[in-house]
């Protein structure tokens, strides 16, 4: 059994992981081959970037994406030439636009919300507070009244 | 104010409640094609059982047709054949797009034209054969092109050439009653 277990460690030895060397012609090129593949999402997968999935189509990005990338095209081309294809869904980072505004808007609006919300509970507590006092006094003046007319009762 | 502060997190709570179910609903797959409304990219690509035939938007176009993007290692694919042979018999024009798949050096495989030609036939013979004819994208460069995700996948073409509609999945009596019938037969006229 011992024999079995170890001839299954020979075994794996011998397949290896085929890696793909890419050879680039700056450093510049390198950093912005990995950018690119970092932000770039696979459109056929789940949240997934290209760097990191194996589907078809996210190695087909890469492979353009390398190819534009040693052609000398900027970040902003390769992202144009891959959104022109697969839609803006193929960013990470999603443009200003109609469709997404409300994502910047929302927290702000969510701000100024609570905020309102705060102040309006502030008067709240103000108002409740003077009503309080008023009606305080008032007991106060009530009482102050009884006393006198006792007072003037006696007296007559 | 009581009833204000009462309202709003229950007005919130119906508002995310919505939201989340109609999320449940939803498919995550479905987005606009980019290249709706655009004309077929460039491309000159062989015909599958034919090669040296090359089709080219200019020779594709003069009547309206589905674009099949599809594959025999494709299982929904397969799935479909059997109803798009319908929709041929019914008069639908469909070309199919041979989206092949890549081969892995590393492994020894490589592309064997002859061998692709004849399990497309018989596949095509056992399932039925929807298609007037197949291109092949071997290196998937048209199908690059057309923001294809994966297959199968389907474009409604216009008679000049343009892309009018997309659809991501298969097709059956439902989608196509739904959502493909109706734009099909207003070109057709």
């Amino acid at each position: 059994m011992k024999y079995f277990f170890l001839s299954l460690l020979l075994l794996t030895g011998s397949v290896q992981a085929t890696q793909v060397l890419i050879e680039f012609k700056s450093p510049e090129q390198q950093a912005l081959f990995k950018e690119l593949t970092h932000e770039l999402r696979c459109p056929k997968c789940q949240n997934q970037n290209i760097a990191d999935s194996n589907a078809v189509v996210a190695v087909d990005m890469r492979h353009k994406t390398l190819e534009l990338v040693q052609q000398g095209q900027t970040k902003q081309q390769v992202l144009d030439y891959m959104k022109s294809r697969y839609g803006d869904f193929v960013h990470y980072q999603p443009p200003l636009n109609k469709f997404t505004l409300i994502l910047w808007l929302l927290p702000a609006l969510m701000v100024l919300g609570l905020i309102l919300l705060l102040l309006a509970r502030r008067k709240a507590d103000h108002a409740e507070l003077v009503d309080e006092a008023v009606t305080e006094s008032q007991g106060q003046l009530e009482q102050q009244l009884d006393h006198l007319i006792e007072q003037y009762r006696r007296k007559s | 104010m009581r009833k204000l502060a009462f309202f709003i997190p229950f007005a919130l709570f119906i508002g995310l409640s919505v939201f989340l179910f109609s999320g449940l609903f939803s498919n995550p797959m479905e987005r606009e094609s980019s290249v709706l409304d655009q004309p077929l990219p460039a491309f000159a690509l062989p015909d599958l059982q034919q090669p040296e035939k090359i089709w080219t938007p200019d020779s594709v176009k003069g009547k309206p047709f589905l674009l099949n993007v599809w594959g025999t290692w494709c299982v929904t694919c397969n799935a479909e054949l059997a109803y798009l042979t319908e929709l041929r018999e019914q008069g639908v024009m469909i070309v199919g797009l041979y989206y092949q798949q890549p081969t892995d050096a590393a492994f020894g495989e490589v592309f064997d034209l002859a061998a692709l030609q004849q399990e497309v036939a018989l596949k095509l013979e056992q399932q039925g054969n929807p298609y007037q004819w197949n291109i092949l994208d071997k290196d998937r460069t048209l199908i690059f092109d057309l923001g294809v995700t994966g297959a199968p996948e389907t474009f409604l073409i216009d008679a000049q050439g343009v892309i009018r509609l997309h659809h991501i999945g298969d097709i059956n009596p439902q989608v196509w009653q739904q959502k493909l019938a109706a734009a099909y037969q207003n070109m057709q006229e």
